[in-house]
C-alpha cells in the first residue's frame, strides 16, 4: 500500500463535527516530521490546525509554524487580490479597478468566483517552483470544508467550465482540473466516525469525489472509535448491577458500532480504513493531535505496523 | 417545564440554527412532534434528514411536498397526538425552479430557468440554500394554516451566510453596480448587448479581462431577464425577514457541548441578537453526564479484571462530563441572559421515534441534567470578543 507520502496535495473532508481539523493537524505534522516541507490550507473558516498544535492563529499569509510545517488561512479577500494581481500584473490596475466599491460588491456575485481564487490559490501553491524546478511545498494539506460545502468547493473548475465561456476564468478552471484529477498528485482522507449519519456521508462523499470531482480517495478516517472492551460474559456477569451494566453495554455499543462502521467503510470505499481511537483528556491540544498522529503513521508512510 | 415550553404553545415559527452535526434535525422533528402531541397541528421542514427520521416518522421518504405523519408511527409512544403532525424535506433546486415559474413573466421562463447564471444562483451560490429555506418557510407560513411550523436549516459554515443570505440574493438579483458597470446595454434594453456596448465602460472592459467578455454579457442577459422578477423578490425577501423579526418567530440555536463549537455558537448567537432575532433557547446537545460517584464504590465488588474494564470506562466518562461541563459553564457565561437546554448523549444515535420522545422530554425540561458549575471569570472574559480555542 502506497502511502500519503507519494502524493503532494491532501484533501481532508468528512461531515461536520467528525474532527477533520484534528485529523489535518495530525497528518501535516506526521508530514514535517518526515522531513517534507509541508503547508496546511484552511479554507476561509476559523482557524483550527495551528490552535490545535499550540501555535498561534497563522492568518491569510503563509506562515511558519515549527521546523518543516508552514500554515495558511485562505481567505476570499487576499486571494482575490492575489488572483486578480497574476491575471492582470498591475497594481494600479488593481487598485483603481479592484477597489473600487462598485465592482467589489459585483464580483461577488459572479457565480463561483470566490471559490475559484480560493481553490487557485491553494493549488497555486501545488504549483510552486523553485528555480531549480523543484516543488517549493512536498506536501499540501487542505483543510477542507465539510461535506456539502466541499463539493460545491471542489467542483468549480467543473461547474465553470461548464458555465463560463472560454477566457480567463476557464484557462485558470482548467489548470485546476488537472492538478485535482491528478491521481499521482492528489489524494483525498475522508474523515467519519462511528455512528450511522457520518458514515453514510463519507460514503455519498466517496462517490461524488469520484464522479464529479475525479479525486481518489486514498484512505478513511474512522475517528472517535470505541475498542472492543466487554465480552459477552462481562456483560452478563454485570446483571445485577444495573448501573454498572449500563456504562458497560454503552461501551459494547459503541464498539460494536465501531466494528460495522469499519465494516462498511472498506467494503463501500475499496480503500484501507484506519482508526484513531477517541482520545480522552481534558485538554485537546498539542498532546493529543501528537497521541492521533502516531495511529496515522502507516496511512502516511504506507509502512505496516509501526 | 422551561423556556421552550411556552415557545412551543405560542410560537408559530421555530428556527433550529447551528453549526453541521450537532443535531439539528433530530432537534426540530422532536419539537414539532412534542407540539402536535400538546395539540397544536405542527410540521417539521427538514434538510437532508437521515433516512432513518423519515422511517421512524412512518414515512417512506420525504420530498418537497408535506406529509402527514400516520397515527401508527407514533403508536409506539403509547400517546394519542391531539394534533396532526407532518413533515416534509425541503429540495433546493425544485423550490427555486417553482418560484421563477410562478414569477417570471411567461415568455421569459424558460430563458431563466436554462440559463447557466441561475442554475448556478440556484444551487451553488453561498447562501442561497440558506435563502431558499428561509423563503420556503415564508411561503408555508403565509399559505398554510399549521399552528407551529419548525423549520431545520442547512449546516451552516459561516452564521453570516444564514443571516445575510436574504440580502445577499436581493443584491444579486438587483444589483446595482452591475447595472452601473454594464450600463449602455442595459439601459438600451437589448438582449442581444453587444461586445462593444460592453466594451464601452472602462470598468466592464477591465473586468472582462478577468472574467472574459462573454461571461459578463451572459450575466448582463440574465440580470436582463430576471429584472421583470425583482419586484416580487424584494417583497417576498421583505416578508421573510418581518417574519424572522416577528414575536411568533423564535429561534433555537442547538450546539454540542465541545470546546470546538464553543466560539462558533457565541459568535452566531451574538449576530441573531444583532440581528434582533429571539433566541428562544440554546439547546446544547449530547452533553455528557458526570456518573454517578457510588458506581466508584459498586465497581469494587466485581472480579479484578471486570472492575478494572469498568473503572476505566467510569473514567473515561468521567473525563467527558468534565469537559462537556467546562464547555457549559463557558457559555452559559457567555450568553448569561439565554436559557439553556441540555440534553444528554444517547447510547447510540437517536433516529427511532422512542428515542426521539426521549430528546423531546429533556427539550421541554419533563427531565434535567444538573446545571453546570459557574465559570471561572476569565474564561467569560476571552468569550466576549471574537476568538479562537485554546
Amino acid at each position: 500500500m502506497a502511502g500519503l507520502l507519494d502524493k503532494r496535495l491532501w484533501i481532508v473532508s468528512g461531515k461536520g463535527g467528525v474532527g477533520k481539523s484534528t485529523i489535518a493537524a495530525a497528518l501535516a505534522l506526521r508530514s514535517a516530521r518526515a522531513g517534507r516541507r509541508t503547508l496546511v490550507c484552511e479554507v476561509n473558516t476559523q482557524e483550527r490546525v495551528s490552535l490545535l498544535l499550540g501555535h498561534p492563529p497563522a492568518g491569510p499569509e503563509v506562515t511558519k509554524l515549527e521546523e518543516n510545517l508552514w500554515s495558511v488561512d485562505v481567505r476570499p479577500q487576499e486571494a482575490m487580490r492575489e488572483y486578480v494581481l497574476m491575471v492582470l500584473r498591475f497594481e494600479t490596475l488593481y487598485k483603481t479597478v479592484f477597489e473600487n466599491r462598485l465592482v467589489r460588491y459585483f464580483l461577488r456575485f459572479i457565480p463561483s468566483l470566490q471559490e475559484l481564487v480560493l481553490l487557485g490559490k491553494i493549488l497555486y501553491h501545488a504549483q510552486e517552483r523553485r528555480p531549480d524546478g523543484s516543488p517549493v511545498w512536498d506536501t499540501l494539506v487542505m483543510d477542507a470544508p465539510a461535506t456539502g460545502h466541499a463539493i460545491a468547493f471542489l467542483r468549480v473548475p467543473q461547474v465553470l467550465l461548464q458555465t463560463v465561456p472560454p477566457g480567463p476564468m476557464s484557462r485558470e478552471a482548467m489548470k485546476m482540473r488537472d492538478i485535482l484529477e491528478d491521481p499521482a498528485t492528489t489524494a483525498a482522507v475522508l474523515v467519519s466516525l462511528p455512528e450511522e449519519m457520518p458514515v453514510n456521508e463519507t460514503l455519498e462523499l466517496h462517490s461524488a469525489l469520484k464522479e464529479q470531482v475525479r479525486v481518489r480517495t486514498h484512505a478513511a478516517v474512522l475517528n472517535a472509535a470505541f475498542p472492543e472492551r466487554f465480552t459477552a460474559d462481562d456483560l452478563e456477569a454485570l446483571v445485577e448491577h444495573p448501573e454498572l451494566l449500563h456504562v458497560a453495554r454503552s461501551h459494547h455499543d459503541r464498539a460494536a458500532q465501531t466494528v460495522l462502521a469499519q465494516v462498511k467503510l472498506e467494503r463501500n470505499l475499496q480503500t484501507p480504513v484506519y482508526q484513531v481511537p477517541r482520545i480522552f483528556a481534558s485538554s485537546f491540544g498539542r498532546e493529543a493531535i501528537e497521541q492521533v498522529m502516531g495511529h496515522l503513521d502507516s496511512l502516511v508512510t504506507g509502512k505496516e505496523g509501526t | 417545564m422551561n423556556a421552550l415550553s411556552p415557545a412551543l404553545a405560542k410560537k408559530r415559527v421555530l428556527v433550529c440554527v447551528g453549526s453541521g452535526g450537532v443535531g439539528k434535525t433530530t432537534v426540530s422533528a422532536t419539537l414539532a412532534l412534542r407540539a402536535a402531541v400538546d395539540g397544536r397541528s405542527s410540521l417539521v421542514c427538514t434538510i437532508d434528514p437521515a433516512r432513518r427520521l423519515a422511517n421512524s416518522l412512518g414515512l417512506h421518504t420525504l420530498g418537497n411536498v408535506e406529509a402527514e405523519v400516520p397515527a401508527s408511527a407514533l403508536a409506539p409512544l403509547g400517546v394519542s397526538p391531539k394534533s396532526r403532525l407532518h413533515a416534509m424535506m425541503l429540495d433546493m433546486k425544485q423550490t427555486w425552479d417553482d418560484l421563477v415559474t410562478r414569477y417570471a413573466p411567461p415568455d421569459k421562463r424558460e430563458r431563466i430557468l436554462a440559463n447557466r447564471f441561475y442554475q448556478s444562483l440556484s444551487s451553488a451560490l453561498a447562501g442561497s440554500q440558506e435563502y431558499i429555506a428561509m423563503e420556503k418557510l415564508w411561503e408555508l407560513r403565509t399559505q398554510r394554516d399549521y399552528e407551529l411550523i419548525v423549520l431545520d436549516t442547512p449546516p451552516t459554515a459561516h452564521a453570516l451566510d444564514f443571516l445575510e443570505a436574504p440580502n445577499r440574493v436581493l443584491d444579486f438579483l438587483d444589483n446595482e453596480a452591475a447595472r452601473k458597470l454594464l450600463t449602455p446595454a442595459l439601459a438600451a434594453g437589448k438582449l442581444g448587448l453587444s461586445l462593444f456596448s460592453l466594451g464601452s465602460s472602462y470598468m466592464a472592459k477591465t473586468l472582462s479581462k478577468l472574467t472574459g467578455a462573454e461571461t459578463l454579457q451572459e450575466l448582463a442577459n440574465f440580470l436582463l431577464a430576471i429584472a421583470p422578477m425583482n419586484e416580487s423578490f424584494r417583497d417576498r425577501a421583505r416578508g421573510v425577514r418581518e417574519l424572522l423579526e416577528a414575536e411568533q418567530t423564535g429561534f433555537v440555536l442547538v450546539t454540542s457541548p465541545g470546546r470546538e463549537r464553543l466560539d462558533e455558537v457565541v459568535h452566531f448567537h451574538r449576530l441573531l441578537k444583532q440581528h434582533r432575532m429571539e433566541v428562544v433557547a440554546l439547546v446544547v446537545n449530547r452533553v455528557h453526564p458526570m456518573p454517578r460517584p457510588e458506581l466508584w464504590e459498586e465497581a469494587k465488588q466485581l472480579t479484578p479484571t471486570r472492575r478494572a474494564k469498568v473503572e476505566e470506562t467510569l473514567r473515561e466518562l468521567e473525563v467527558l462530563a468534565i469537559q462537556d461541563a467546562a464547555g457549559l459553564a463557558a457559555l452559559r457565561a457567555a450568553c448569561p441572559e439565554t436559557p439553556l437546554i441540555q440534553v444528554p448523549r444517547f447510547d447510540l444515535d437517536v433516529h427511532d421515534i422512542a428515542a426521539l420522545w426521549r430528546t423531546g422530554r429533556f427539550l421541554l425540561g419533563d427531565e434535567q441534567l444538573p446545571p453546570p458549575p459557574p465559570a471561572p471569570p476569565v474564561d467569560a472574559e476571552r468569550l466576549r470578543e471574537p476568538r479562537l480555542p485554546d
